[in-house]
């Protein structure tokens, strides 16, 4: 047996009768009355082969509808005149108002019948002994009696709670505040430790930077020392063959300059060609200088002679013919001496009696036109003799003209 | 009528081993009276009222204004151990606030202090390091402590000492002073061979925080040679293997510092320091991966270091996407260092 739902559940339809007298103020607290449904017209009994079907709902005769609704409104007029013509209570005087009024405090229904009831009495049951009431002996003595105005008596409750809330809140407070103090402390510490493993590790870092830079710095000034000792000894190596360099090819202009100048100072000699010059041209210049010397001589001798045979010829005269004349030949021949004089001064190293022996022969009788003849005379000689640079034969010059006074002294009587 | 006493017994919260605290402005001022006063209990009583009083700030430097430090220096040097375990207190809670540790500074309490450190009490000695711990952190305060000449005693003392928890509050304390420039008095006062055995101490508090008072050593010149003399570098190349991440993190925050001289650079490469500072780069903790590429990079610097980390320059560019910055600054220069050519 399946459950069955119902699209609108069954009730019991309300009766639409209306009892009692309508209000137009229809109190709404009346019980519902229910139709009978046997009585209701809705209700379909008997045949329902054939039925006369309603028109539907909505679609009744328009007209119908018409008539019905005019009978409705015809019926509520009328009900509403009766209404108006019903005697009802006058209405209130100006100034007062209807009240309802109960006359009775309670309400009595007025009836015959009277009011009974049943009354019964039964002793109880065996019970039990009620307990002894308490003994109270009789009040002896002075009543005394306090009087309590109002406000003397504290109420513990309201007088405690101010206390209460003090001693509480200050204890609560205090506990507050050393639970912030404590979670200060552990934040501070917190902080604190934090800060000091930055700084620690701060440190050790910069530390650390520290020691790189100085081994750093170490490495780098041994490196740089090392390069400067390498570029210093390039430096040296380079100047080294430079220098080299430089005095090779110094050197090599040297040795042809040098053997050069050597062979121009003539230190480079063939030994043949200097003994040649050295030895045999000195000896044969020597040779012809002598040569040259005894010519000289032979010529001066010569002209000694023919002096001292001109002199004696000339003594020979003025012996016969005495004339102031004769001492220019006495100059002619000091001054002849006289020429051979220099020959003297030219010489070095001569004696100087010698000389003095001259001087004193001969420059006794100076005269310069005589000297000046003289010279003439000599000169010729003597530009022969200067020719020869040779000091060898100005010596021999010397010594043969110092022999030469004393052939003329030996001469001289 | 009713009676502002309410009843003949006093209410069961008063301290009856604290003095009474006066109202207002008057309290310090009366504490520093009962401070001075003949009768041992009122001073004891004084001091741990001052004690409670002294957590807020106002009232330290209401203390120091009225003079109140004069009357500890004084206490200090009192015969009953319990007044001189709470004035340690009392400084050590003062020397927790600003105002306190100029207070201190200024009125020379560090000396005085210092006369307590061969204390036979233990909670004497505890809060005396406390204090210092606290003062040490202020820059000037770690000056003024080596302006006292405190470092040779405090290094002399972490020797000495057999509790660790003092032993800890001395290494921070010295580890604090080192970073303010105390190296050169702490490394003539032998302080790496004391580091040296604390590095193998079981503790392992004791070694995270020795290894970090070693990193604050090894920052000038000497302390590297000098742990480089001690062959301590073997020694942090075996904790970086250590199980506790802030141990590693100062072992290798200790190793970056020590290996950027060329000697320690190479002690360490002896000691196979890489491989154990390429397993940290993976580590969570930010410190340890900082201080791990900070140490590889100095190894990198020598030409042993760079060839064999040549490989491993694909480990450095996956750090680069790290989300801390510092780390990806490092990642970088490491790469860079290791990627270098002369």
């Amino acid at each position: 047996m399946g459950t069955y739902t119902y699209t609108s559940q069954p009730r019991a339809l309300p009766c639409q009768r209306r009892r009692y007298r309508d209000n137009l103020l229809q109190p709404d607290d009346e019980p519902m009355r229910f139709g009978n449904i046997m009585y209701d017209r809705r209700v379909i009994r008997g045949n329902t082969y054939a039925l006369q079907t309603l028109p539907l709902a909505g679609q009744q005769d328009p007209l119908e509808l018409q008539r019905l609704q005019q009978a409705k409104r015809r019926a509520l007029a009328r009900k509403r005149a009766r209404e108006q013509f019903r005697p009802r209570t006058p209405e209130p005087v100006e100034g007062r108002k209807h009240v309802d009024v109960q006359t009775e405090l309670y309400l009595e229904e007025i009836a015959d019948r009277i009011i009974e009831v049943d009354m019964e009495c039964q002793t109880d049951a065996f019970l039990d002994r009620p307990p002894t009431p308490l003994f109270i002996p009789a009040k002896t003595g002075k009543d005394v009696a306090t009087e309590i105005l109002e406000g003397e008596l504290f109420d513990f409750d309201l007088e405690v709670r101010p206390m209460l809330e003090v001693l509480v809140g200050k204890t609560i407070e205090q506990a507050l505040l050393e639970v912030m103090e404590e979670e200060e402390l552990a934040n501070l510490q917190a902080s604190q430790n934090a800060y000091e493993e930055l700084r620690s590790i701060e440190l050790a870092e910069v530390q650390r930077l520290e020691e790189q830079e100085r081994r750093h710095r170490e490495e780098k000034e041994r490196r740089k020392q090392q390069q400067w000792e390498v570029t210093h000894k390039h430096n040296e190596t380079a100047q080294k063959i430079a220098a080299q360099a430089f005095a090779q090819r110094y050197l090599a202009d040297l040795l042809p300059s040098v053997f050069g100048s050597l062979r121009d100072g003539g230190y480079f000699y063939d030994p043949i060609q200097r003994d040649i010059e050295m030895g045999f041209l000195p000896w044969l210049l020597n040779e012809v200088d002598k040569t040259v010397e005894h010519s000289m001589l032979g010529r001066t001798v010569l002209d000694m002679l023919i002096r001292e045979v001109v002199e004696r010829r000339l003594d020979m005269f003025e012996h016969k013919y005495p004339t102031p004349g004769n001492r220019s030949w006495q100059g002619s021949s000091g001054a002849m001496a006289g020429s051979v004089g220099p020959y003297e001064f030219q010489a070095p190293g001569t004696s100087p009696t010698q000389n003095s022996f001259l001087a004193k022969d001969y420059q006794s009788r100076p005269t310069p036109d005589r000297r000046s003849l003289e010279r003439g005379l000599s000169q010729d000689g003597r530009g022969v003799e200067e020719g020869d640079p040779t000091g060898q034969s100005t010596d021999t010059g010397v010594k043969q003209t110092a022999e030469l006074p004393d052939v003329w002294n030996s001469a001289q009587p | 009528m009713a009676h502002t006493q309410i009843s003949m017994y006093l209410p069961p919260d008063i301290n009856p081993t604290q003095a009474a605290i006066a109202y207002g402005c008057r309290a310090l001022p009366k504490l520093n009276e009962e401070l001075q006063s003949e009768n041992l209990r009122t001073r004891q009583k004084a001091l741990m009222a001052l004690c409670d009083l002294m957590h807020d700030p106002e009232h330290v430097y209401q203390a120091i204004q009225i003079g109140c430090l004069e009357s500890l220096k004084a206490l200090l040097r009192d015969s009953n151990h319990l007044v001189r375990i709470k004035t340690t207190e009392v400084l050590c809670i003062m020397a927790t606030h600003n105002i306190g540790r100029e207070g201190f500074l200024k009125h020379n309490v560090v000396l005085f202090l210092s006369l307590l450190l061969n204390d036979p009490q233990l909670l004497c000695r505890l809060n005396l390091h406390q204090a210092y711990k606290h003062l040490a952190q202020l820059p000037q305060g770690a000056q003024g402590i080596i302006n006292s000449g405190l470092i040779p005693s405090l290094v002399w003392k972490l020797q000495r000492e057999e509790h660790e928890s003092v032993q800890l509050l001395i290494l921070d304390t010295l580890s604090s002073c080192l970073w303010e420039g105390a190296a050169s008095e702490a490394l003539d006062n032998r302080v790496v061979p004391f580091l040296k055995e604390m590095l193998l101490s079981a503790n392992e508090d004791i070694r995270a925080k020795a290894a970090h008072t070693l990193m604050a050593v090894c920052v000038p010149l000497d302390g590297k040679n000098q742990v480089w003399q001690y062959d301590v570098i073997p020694i942090l190349v075996h904790m970086l293997k250590d199980p506790m991440q802030e141990v590693q993190a100062n072992a290798a925050g200790a190793l970056m510092y020590a290996t950027i001289t060329t000697e320690g650079k190479y002690a360490a490469l002896d000691a196979e320091a890489m491989p154990p500072l390429l397993m940290l780069l993976n580590s969570t903790l930010s410190k340890v991966r900082l201080n791990a590429i900070k140490a590889l990079t100095m190894l990198a610097e020598a030409p042993e270091g760079r060839s064999y980390l040549q490989a491993h320059v694909p480990v450095f560019r996956l750090i680069e996407d790290d989300p801390n910055p510092a780390v990806q600054q490092a990642a970088l220069t490491a790469i860079k260092v290791i990627e270098w050519k002369p």
